[in-house]
């Protein structure tokens, strides 16, 4: 997490960052892969790829910045609404994907100002406010979002040069995504931005009085991290082929939540174990839909109550003794 | 006046009082238990749902008059708070950052009850009814009202004023104020903690289930007013400060309130947009909500 | 249960028989046609995707006598989502090789599916979902046996024509894609069949009380009040709307399912509600009234239409089947052997036929309730229409 500042890699580094990395943009390709000649299942890790880029930026804010932004998949949808109506209106895919993640990243940026004034949970329950609003925003502004009845037959967008894309090509197209987005915040995470977001976390106003500028800090974390956002909406538009303000609503900012919660925040690979775990499930649960809930729920119980730190934090088994007691303390402090 | 604005005048003011209260009910009840325990309940509106549905069942299902119905939904609270808490909360209670912890929980629970509902109640019918309290309707001036909403409101007030009269007054509600606000303090001063924990999570969810015991006799529902009212407690709780029952009480008539005047002057949607927003712009000026200690 | 086992005990004996017409050599054995039922059974529509299938599986017994080719519906749960629609209906595609799908209720999902259904070329037949785009011009594989909602909106305008030529509608609503669909239909019409909407009132999703919106209506003076809540919040301004003095006579509810009319009570004897199948009608054929005494018996409430056109669906497609066998494991020949099917619901001699966009000529009850009792409610018929769907355009009414 927060390793050596030098741009050398150590041993340690290679174990610990790198070679998880590789595994997992070698397994992020080679599923979908092997999964193609099923089209249900290679769906269902596509899926999951775009929950990886969504936890990943989700980390980004709740486990290294201490923001816990439920109002997370309402910027993923202002980014798909916006892509989508650039692309119907003739625009190319390729441009419309980068514009909409914009549009969510300033929309984000702006959504996240009350976390300047509002301190930890606060500002967790003013973002659910925040997300229910943007959900009537999407119902109202039918002009804009063809309100309730939502949009259909989004379709796969074609090749920056023309020709179709299939559907095995598009997920490889999420595979990388979902590969950035974790290089991206494994790069911020070693960096220097990645340092002051953790003291922030750990106490914004000993931050502040260390000459940390708070406030810039707190809008780069929420401009990043609405991006990932933004970049996932524009891509499960056309994958999913419709959406609707209930694809974008509450439930689906604390399931993304969740998946860093239950995988275990302040680790790159928890989030992303989380996501690998909880997205398949409640598709692979389908058969059992009488009790999926009930399991879906026991399991969420399971996890917090014998791994109160999430998954991640459940399997380390060598304690970092300093690591452990700063968060702690400061946790503490930060309780209320 | 004429009687046309009589009557919309005087269904502002019944829709303002009757919205309001239980408004207030079930954000005093979440405030409770945030306030004394640090437990956000994402699960609040599910347990709203839970009196709401179980007194359709004794009432609709077993014949059981409604005023009886509403007593046994609020007083089977109890003995589930307790045991939820005895299995799942106390095991938090030394935990920092349990707010989290509890958050997560709270969300597991949630689920759980949504399955169960969904199988249960949700085959069922789409929408349910209680059979009112009193039947009838008096006519205040020109303007009808029914006996069984007045009912409600009676009591939704009664419940209020004898909520707030036992935080301020009787021991064990200055004991609770007391742990509100500094519970290693009121450890000193010989308050029994933990048990003031458990009977704080007991009588929030009491309150909770007593908004919706209310709200079923009021209205017809369906399973969708969990999460609608969770969000609204939520927002309630966080303009009226976390922990301040008054807190709740004011600003949860004042959204009952605002809810109907703008949906007057303006539209309904308006409204719904109006509330929320105003509670964006006080969270700008005073941040830790407007009752806050 | 005892579905459960009639249906082995049909299957069993037809494998029997099968079987034995195979030792002697003639009938070559043959799997049974697979369709894929996707629909909402948990999430906020359960009631409705449950209510279907359960219309469903009365058909699916009656369909499939001995010696015919089986026909067995694959049923998945979508969980009220568009994005498990689409999962459910790519396995029910990809896995289960389905002839077709078949089976939302919401009309969110059922664009969804559609979607999936129109790209993939897989023949869709709808039961229930009102929403004009599943049919819009240029679908090829969707076949929808609802009546489009933007035509209900047009037939409670001719209801109302009929019954006060020059009235007065005051319409109030929730803010859901149905209501809107059934509004602009209506709203298109009033004009045109010369009545005055004179209050116009949409509530947002999530709202409790209509008390002071029903003083609105009320100083409106309306002739008649049309009233689409969502869930239990339509009766909650059906009730407020008879406290502040509206008299159930003026209420039109453009959809009456059996548990609203049940929940709408004895208050609301006198008001009308639209359907397109209902226990109360004359016009049942005797195979459906042994559906509504069997449903009755079975569930504890006589069916709705929903349950009706879930039923109709499995006799459409043994139907579709029996005229064009080969139709049953092609999917281009069963989407051309629906395309030209002209046949009659089973439970009311209604004509079916499917217009080139896949939409059925159109047709709306209007029942006046007179009675509720226990579990069950007396109404009768106040009007019948029958219209094309595209006397109005639909299509760009509503998007």
């Amino acid at each position: 997490m927060t390793g050596p500042t030098s741009t050398t890699l150590s041993v340690h580094d290679w174990k610990r960052t790198v070679v998880p990395l590789g595994v997992f943009a070698v397994l992020a390709f080679a599923v979908p892969v092997a999964l193609s000649g099923n089209r249900y299942l290679a769906f269902v890790a596509g899926i999951t790829l775009i929950h990886i880029l969504w936890a990943s930026g989700m980390n980004l804010l709740y486990g290294y910045t201490g923001l816990m932004p439920l109002m997370f998949a309402g910027i993923a949808g202002i980014s798909a609404y916006f892509a989508v109506d650039l692309t119907s209106s003739g625009w190319s895919f390729w441009i419309a994907l980068p514009l909409g993640a914009l549009m969510a990243s300033v929309a984000g940026t702006i959504l996240g100002l009350p976390s300047l004034r509002l301190k930890g949970f606060y500002f967790t329950l003013c973002s659910l406010v925040i997300q229910t609003v943007i959900t009537l925003g999407f119902v109202y502004f039918a002009g804009l979002t063809n309100g309730d009845t939502g949009i259909s037959q989004i379709p796969l967008p074609t090749a920056p040069g023309g020709g179709t894309i299939s559907p095995a090509v598009f997920d490889l197209i999420l595979a990388t995504a979902a590969v950035i987005g974790v290089v991206v915040l494994i790069a911020i995470t070693r960096s220097s931005l990645g340092k002051r977001l953790v003291a922030i976390r750990e106490d914004d106003e000993l931050a502040e009085m260390l000459g940390i500028n708070v406030t810039r800090y707190k809008m780069t974390a929420f401009f990043i991290g609405s991006l990932f956002a933004g970049v996932g909406g524009a891509l499960y538009a056309p994958y999913i082929g419709f959406i609707s303000p209930r694809s974008f609503d509450v439930l689906i900012s604390m399931n993304i939540w969740l998946m860093v919660a239950f995988g275990g925040r302040g680790t790159i690979w928890g989030p992303v174990v989380g996501a690998v775990i909880l997205v398949p499930l409640s598709f692979l649960l389908q058969e059992y839909y009488t009790v999926k809930d009930v399991i879906y729920g026991l399991l969420i119980i399971a996890v917090i109550v014998l791994m109160p730190g999430g998954i991640a934090s459940g399997l380390k088994r060598t304690a970092r003794p300093i690591e452990a007691a700063a968060p702690g303390m400061a946790e503490r402090r930060g309780a209320k | 006046m004429s009687n046309a604005n009589w009557i919309l005048f005087l269904s502002t003011l019944s829709t303002g009082l009757i919205l309001g209260s239980i408004f207030s009910l079930v954000a005093a009840g979440v405030t409770i238990v945030y306030g004394s325990i640090w437990m956000p309940n994402a699960a609040n509106g599910q347990f709203f749902l839970l009196a709401a549905l179980f007194g359709w069942t004794l009432t609709v299902s077993w014949g059981i008059h409604p005023a009886i119905a509403a007593i046994l939904v609020i007083g089977i609270s109890v003995p589930l708070s307790y045991a939820l808490e005895i299995l799942l909360i106390r095991r938090f209670y030394d935990v920092p950052n349990r707010n989290i912890s509890y958050f997560v929980l709270s969300l597991g629970i949630t689920q759980i009850l949504a399955g169960i509902f969904s199988l249960t109640y949700g085959q069922w019918s789409d929408q349910f009814q209680l059979p009112p309290l009193v039947s009838g309707i008096t006519f205040i001036g020109p303007f009808p009202i029914a006996n069984n909403r007045l009912a409600v409101l009676g009591l939704a007030v009664a419940i209020l004023a004898g909520l707030f009269l036992l935080l301020r007054y009787h021991r064990y509600g200055r004991a609770l104020r007391a742990v509100f606000q500094n519970r290693d303090a009121a450890a000193l001063r010989g308050v029994n903690v933990k048990a003031s924990y458990s009977l704080s999570f007991a009588l929030g969810n009491a309150v909770i289930f007593a908004g919706g015991i209310l709200f079923a006799l009021a209205y017809s529902f369906d399973l969708t007013v969990a999460w609608t009212m969770a969000i609204t407690a939520f927002a309630i709780m966080i303009i009226g400060g976390p922990g301040s029952v008054l807190g709740a009480l004011v600003v949860g008539m004042v959204f009952g309130f605002t809810q109907a005047i703008v949906s007057v002057v303006a539209s309904p949607t308006i409204a719904a947009f109006s509330y929320l927003g105003a509670m964006l712009v006080i969270l700008l000026f005073k941040p830790s909500g407007l009752f806050a200690k | 249960m005892k579905t459960y086992l009639k249906t082995l005990a049909v299957t069993a004996t037809s494998g029997a028989m099968m079987l034995a017409t195979a030792g002697i050599g003639s009938a070559q054995e043959k799997p049974p046609v697979k369709i894929g039922f996707v629909t909402e059974l948990t999430g906020p529509w359960s009631f409705f995707g449950t209510s279907c299938v359960a219309g469903l599986k009365f058909g699916e017994e009656q369909i499939n006598p001995p010696g015919s080719r089986k026909i067995e519906f694959v049923i998945a749960d979508n969980q009220t989502s568009p994005a498990q629609s689409v999962a459910a209906s790519r396995s029910l595609d990809v896995q289960d090789k389905v002839l077709a799908l078949s089976g939302p209720t919401s009309s969110d999902t059922g664009l969804a599916v559609y979607g999936y259904a129109e790209q993939n070329k897989v023949p869709f037949v709808v039961p229930v979902a009102a929403f004009p785009q599943l049919t819009k011009p240029g679908s090829r594989y969707t076949f929808r046996l609802e009546p489009n909602a933007a035509g209900w909106g047009y037939a409670i305008a001719k209801f109302v024509e009929k019954q006060k030529p020059g009235g007065k509608i005051a319409l109030i609503y929730s803010d859901y894609a149905l209501m809107r669909a059934i509004t602009a239909g209506l709203k298109y019409q009033a004009p045109l069949s010369k009545l005055n909407i004179v209050a116009d009132i949409a509530f947002p999703q999530g709202s409790n009380d209509a008390t002071v919106q029903a003083a609105q209506v009320l100083a409106a003076q309306p002739d008649y009040v049309v009233v689409i809540g969502a869930g239990g919040f339509d009766n909650t301004i059906t009730n407020q709307l008879l406290d502040i003095g509206i008299k159930p006579q003026q209420l039109i509810h453009p959809f009456g399912i059996t548990t609203q009319v049940m929940n709408w009570g004895k208050r609301s004897v006198g008001s009308y509600y639209g359907t397109f199948f209902d226990s109360n009608l004359d016009t049942l054929t005797p195979e459906g009234k042994t559906f509504v005494k069997d449903f009755t018996a079975k569930y504890g409430r006589p069916p709705s239409y929903g349950e009706n056109f879930c039923f109709v669906t499995a006799h459409v497609i043994r139907e579709a089947l029996d005229k064009n066998p080969e139709a049953a494991d092609d999917r281009e020949k069963f989407r051309d052997a629906m395309s030209k099917l002209k046949t009659k619901e089973t439970t009311s001699d209604i004509p079916i036929e499917f217009d080139k966009n896949g939409a059925r000529k159109e047709y709306i009850y209007f029942m006046q309730m007179t009675d509720v009792a226990d579990k069950s409610y007396k109404a009768k018929q106040a009007f019948y229409a029958e219209w094309d769907p595209e006397v109005i355009p639909v299509y760009t009414l509503v998007k």
